[in-house]
């Protein structure tokens, strides 16, 4: 009865079928029959980003962003508003797992050969939202205003300087001044909260527009993709959304889960009189800024510039008709190194400059992750 | 203390380090250029004062005979009591001293003390003067650790006679007060900790003016940097005993030259000394220290659980400030002792207590709280499965429904 009325409301005001048919037609559109479960990582990227929406906003209510208010403001909300803690740990659990989601993703894309034509201008803005996901990470990493994050900062912002030509500027425009200060987390705080998060709102949109209109990607080669009918297909709803509803629950789960065992320590406040012992950054730059050790420092700049540009150009280098992965041998094996050279790096990096215990033995790591085992010394 | 450092510490910056150029014309050197090497650092050449001086003669005659006619004034090595006349000379006179802001009653002060009365009143010239303690040629100013009576100096320098039995026997002053003190609270703070602000022989003695204190000056001499317990001390039945050979003030429990830092133990051995076990005085003596005892203990225990509970991730700031209050009231049981009443330091322990639970009673909250999150976690996995096990049924059925309808057509 209310349902009559409203819709007669509008109806007698807006031309509702007009709006009302497309939407239909884009629930109900069907999906080519590969689609499974692979593909519901997009749309978890997609959940965590409006988590991180509303968490970072209720987490803005408390927030300064100031020198002296930043660390004492995150402290408040751990410790006093109702829930601060898990907002806050749901909203730094999220920006990792983000990150991990938009990495599946973007490999399955690659694995199934998805951003070959008529696809790589999704391709193109899905890199850009990989990119920008990363930056995310990177400026909302200082927010907290503590030791680790100031002195990661440092270095990362360091690494830009180091870029010819430009480098020297780069690093004072992201800094505000010579060294990382309130001007920096002012700069920063601006980007994560207020054009990082419009600009990936936009690209997103365009990213979803393009996979609906040019629809899903099937395993068929280039030239040869099928329009799915409605009776070969699934539909999107609420067929395959009950397969996203799966994965949403259980990620879900994973990230409150993760947020009460696994918290995020706030640790000491920011000291730039006192550099702490083994500054790293976090896993996702961990390769990268492991791989610049065993380069001089312009030239590994310039070359791990490269990967974001060879990301971008791919689908344009790789021109193959056949988008099977089993068909496509050289770009599999291409992929399959670049990802094990990835965790490698990312390992090394880690334990490098620590001490490990391996089977009863001790092992230091060098600065570039060689073990050195540890002897007692014996008097 | 602080206008004299700051003196000194001027005079001291004003000073060249290389030393004071050689006096031209001074024909003392001829024959004592070694002085002059003890000299040439000091702080009297440093600002051209010489030889003639403290000595008198003419030093601008070549001649050795004529520098040292009596018409020059010549002195020559001058006695104990000369030494402190010609010191006086300079240091008593308002006028020369006004410059360097240095005080002018030491004179006054040094006729007032023990060495001076011996000396002055008595003529004996086996006691300390100016020179013995701040010594002749190379006087340096008494900020320069290297001075005699640089704080961390003053217990040796004092010693150099004090411990010598040979001095002290005919005045009848044990030789050990340097073991003594060496061993006691404020020996360690200096010798061991370097603390030169801690209590040496001149902070209760006094320097120029040094006397042994008398029964009413003890709590006068301790209580200067012991202030509240002096003020505390004032109030207890103790300070109306007149007699030293009963109760001497601090000295009674905590003895003089070897103090120890107090411990609970002193109510059993100090108060059993005068009491007799069980009479009222000494029982309330007892309550005191029972009373101590449970805030310390509790203290313990508590900084205990806090460092426990941040050690676990639990947010202890506030706590800690807390505990840095309660430890602000239990400390204050220390000076609070002295007044032998008990109401007053149960006092101190009552406020403190209410903070020990509160403390506690936070930490266990947030404890409670730390296990409800993990706790929750139950449900919540539970409910998870039930959604995620009904979406994956319902996606079967419709599977199934779509099949049996391709079958159909």
């Amino acid at each position: 009865m209310l349902k009559n009325m409203v819709s007669r409301w509008f109806e007698e005001r807006f031309d509702v079928q007009a709006v009302k048919e497309p939407l239909e037609y884009q629930l109900r559109k069907p999906l080519p029959r590969n689609i499974g479960w692979f593909h519901t990582f997009g749309s978890m990227s997609l959940f965590l980003f409006v988590s991180q929406v509303l968490t970072g906003i209720l987490l803005l209510i408390y927030y300064r962003p100031t020198e002296g208010e930043a660390f004492e403001s995150v402290k408040f909300i751990m410790t006093q508003p109702y829930a601060g803690w898990l907002f806050r740990q749901v909203h730094a659990w999220g920006a990792n797992l983000m990150i991990l989601m938009v990495t599946i993703h973007m490999m399955r894309t690659y694995v199934t050969g998805s951003y070959k034509k008529p696809r790589e201008l999704t391709w193109l803005i899905g890199v850009g939202l990989f990119m920008m996901t990363l930056v995310f990470g990177f400026t909302g990493y200082l927010l907290p205003w503590n030791q680790l994050a100031y002195w990661a900062t440092t270095v990362g912002t360091e690494i830009a300087g180091a870029v010819p030509g430009i480098g020297e500027f780069a690093k004072t425009l992201m800094r505000g001044g010579v060294n990382v200060g309130g001007e920096t987390l002012s700069r920063f705080f601006v980007l994560h909260v207020i054009v990082l998060p419009w600009a990936l709102f936009f690209l997103i949109g365009f990213h979803i527009f393009l996979v609906r209109f040019q629809e899903m990607s099937t395993l068929d080669a280039v030239g040869e993709e099928k329009k799915t009918k409605p009776e070969d297909g699934i539909p999107f709803f609420p067929d395959h959304l009950l397969k996203e509803g799966v994965v949403f629950f259980v990620l879900m789960g994973v990230l409150i889960t993760l947020s009460i065992l696994a918290p995020f320590e706030l640790g000491e406040k920011a000291n730039p009189l006192s550099t702490p012992v083994g500054i790293k950054p976090e896993w996702y730059f961990m390769p990268m800024y492991h791989a610049l050790k065993y380069f001089p420092k312009v030239f590994g700049v310039l070359l791990l510039g490269m990967a974001p540009l060879f990301l971008f150009i791919w689908p344009f280098v790789d021109r193959g008709r056949n988008r099977h992965p089993l068909k496509r041998p050289v770009s599999m094996t291409l992929g399959i190194i670049t990802f094990v050279v990835v965790i490698f790096l990312g390992t090394l990096g880690c334990l490098s400059e620590s001490k490990q215990n391996f089977f009863g033995k001790v092992y230091e790591f060098d600065i570039y992750g060689v073990p050195h085992q540890v002897t007692e010394q014996k008097l | 203390m602080r206008k004299y450092f700051l003196t000194f510490v001027f005079l001291f910056l004003a000073c060249h380090v290389s030393g004071a150029d050689v006096p031209p014309d001074n024909s003392c050197l001829t024959c004592h250029s070694d002085m002059w090497d003890d000299m040439k650092t000091s702080v009297h050449s440093q600002h051209a004062i010489y030889c003639n001086q403290c000595h008198g003669g003419d030093p601008s005659q070549k001649d050795k005979d004529l520098a040292k006619t009596p018409a020059t004034g010549y002195v020559g090595v001058p006695d104990k009591k000369q030494i402190a006349q010609i010191c006086g000379g300079c240091h008593a006179d308002v006028e020369k001293m006004n410059f360097y802001g240095i005080p002018t009653d030491q004179l006054q002060r040094y006729k007032t003390s023990r060495h001076g009365k011996e000396l002055f009143n008595a003529g004996n010239n086996k006691v300390a003067v100016c020179n013995d303690c701040h010594t002749e040629h190379d006087v340096v100013p008494i900020a320069d650790p290297n001075s005699p009576v640089y704080p961390s100096n003053v217990p040796k320098t004092c010693n150099r006679c004090h411990g010598n039995e040979k001095i002290m026997t005919p005045f009848g002053i044990p030789t050990d007060i340097f073991n003594k003190y060496k061993g006691s609270v404020h020996g360690k703070a200096l010798f061991e900790k370097h603390d030169t602000g801690v209590a040496t022989c001149i902070s209760c003695h006094g320097s120029h003016g040094a006397v042994p204190p008398g029964v009413k000056e003890v709590a006068a001499a301790c209580g200067k940097c012991h202030i509240n317990e002096k003020k505390n001390f004032l109030e207890s039945p103790h300070a109306k005993i007149e007699d030293a050979a009963k109760f001497n003030q601090c000295i009674s429990c905590h003895s003089n030259h070897d103090i120890q830092p107090p411990g609970l133990d002193m109510y059993v051995q100090a108060c059993g000394r005068c009491h007799a076990p069980q009479t009222p005085e000494f029982l309330e003596g007892r309550k005191i220290w029972q009373v101590i005892k449970d805030a310390q203990d509790d203290l313990k225990a508590t900084q205990g659980i806090v460092k426990q509970a941040g050690i676990e991730g639990i947010f202890v700031e506030e706590d800690t400030l807390v505990l840095e209050e309660i430890k602000t009231k239990v400390f204050e049981m220390g000076p609070t002792q002295h007044t032998l009443s008990f109401a007053k330091v149960n006092d101190l322990y009552a406020q403190a207590e209410g903070k020990f639970k509160q403390v506690r009673k936070n930490i266990e909250t947030k404890r409670d709280n730390l296990k409800q999150r993990k706790l929750f976690l139950l449900p919540m996995w539970l409910f998870i499965f039930v959604m995620a096990v009904a979406l994956i049924k319902k996606h079967k059925q419709l599977d199934a429904l779509r099949e049996e309808g391709k079958k159909k057509e």
